[in-house]
């Protein structure tokens, strides 16, 4: 029973589309996420700057130190979304949650990059990445990895470190700042003719 | 018919009926529930997956592929084995012997949550990687519990009546015995 069970498992998850792939490393980076219930980061009031101060957002830098990447706070994140070189595509933002998520709203301009299902969007975003100055990754936030494992899937796939920043408290402190958001595809919220 | 009253074991005892019946209900339920989590968790893999590794139970890569790759179809493999009847004390063996293991991991996942917020047991409450989403630790555990208590009771060979290889044999069985004697076939 317990074979038959195993053999028909195996083979179903071969078959299906949203199967895994059993060979890959979905998590690269190896450290393994933190034992402590889900944290968001805890926006600080309207104004004040971000410290880390906060254990929570001391514990996502701390990860992603570890994992050799750089942290960056909303505050600079939002510096970045306004800087005249993201119009140029010089400032490039990469969305690491799930394609629902993404289309349910995401930082305007942001490319998808799921790190699970890369195939699709891969090659779009490295090539908008590679002219980039600075890319900043983000998913969800707090313990959410998934902006970590993209963040390494771009720096293997040859885009400099240095100019990968993680955007650790993510699309929740994002949106808990007010901060523009666009839904469904990307630029979709731009006038016609506008480009970029 | 012959007018002599019918021997006592032909006669059909209600609780023995009774407890046929509910233990059906029970191998249907058990299925059942198998069926839709499994479902739940193999309708988004990656997520089982990030479920699977909070556990910490495996550090290679392909272990935790494969564990989060076959037992969500494993779990619907065995609920539609119990649910069709084909071979109920197995299918209520293999369950019952994961049920137990997971049971005490999710135990287990629950005390280090409970040292990290500091909240009574019963007040912790996550999504366990059971196909349920997030539930509280006590629920989940009597739930199990109550899933493990029915395995066993199918395993006592209760709940095969309305399965598919009890049909089969009882159909074979009174066909064999209804079979004309031919004079001189031996």
């Amino acid at each position: 029973m317990a074979l038959a069970g195993a053999a028909f498992a195996f083979a179903a998850n071969e078959l299906s589309p949203r199967g895994l792939a059993l060979g890959r490393n979905y998590f690269p980076g190896g450290a393994r996420q933190s034992v402590s219930p889900p944290k968001l980061t805890q926006t600080p009031p309207a104004g004040a700057p971000t410290t880390n101060a906060d254990p929570a957002a001391a514990e996502i830098e701390q990860r992603l130190k570890d994992k050799g990447l750089q942290p960056i706070d909303r505050l600079g994140a939002e510096r970045l979304f306004r800087d005249p070189r993201f119009e140029q595509g010089l400032v490039v933002f990469v969305d690491a949650r799930d394609a629902d998520h993404y289309r349910e709203g995401h930082i305007p301009g942001a490319y998808e990059l799921d790190p699970y299902h890369p195939e699709k969007e891969l090659s779009n975003v490295l090539a908008a990445c590679q002219f980039a100055a600075q890319v900043v990754v983000y998913c969800t936030g707090g313990d959410c990895e998934d902006a970590d494992s993209t963040a390494i899937l771009l720096r293997d796939a040859g885009i400099p470190n240095q100019n990968l920043l993680v955007f650790g408290g993510g699309f929740t402190e994002w949106t808990d700042r007010h901060l523009p958001v666009e839904p469904s595809e990307r630029n979709s919220a731009r006038a016609p003719g506008q480009s970029k | 018919m012959n007018g002599n009253a019918p021997a006592p074991s032909a006669v059909p005892f209600w609780p023995d009926k009774a407890m046929d019946l509910s233990a059906v209900a029970a191998r249907w339920y058990l299925g059942g529930f198998f069926v839709y989590t499994g479902l739940e968790k193999v309708a988004d893999p990656v997520a089982f997956l990030k479920l699977v590794r909070q556990y910490d139970l495996v550090h290679t890569a392909f272990l935790l592929n494969a564990i989060a790759a076959a037992l969500p179809w494993f779990e619907v493999f065995c609920g539609v084995i119990l649910l069709a009847g084909i071979a109920v004390r197995g299918a209520a063996l293999t369950l019952v012997s994961i049920l137990i293991p997971f049971t005490g991991v999710v135990w287990h996942r629950a005390l280090v949550l409970q040292a990290a917020k500091g909240l009574s047991f019963c007040a912790v409450k996550f999504d366990c990687g059971c196909g349920t989403g997030e539930v509280y630790i006590c629920e989940k555990l009597l739930e199990n519990f109550g899933l493990i208590l029915l395995g066993v009771w199918l395993l006592a060979g209760r709940g095969r009546q309305w399965s598919a290889r009890y049909c089969v044999l009882t159909r074979a069985a009174l066909s064999q015995s209804s079979q004309p004697v031919v004079p001189g076939a031996d």
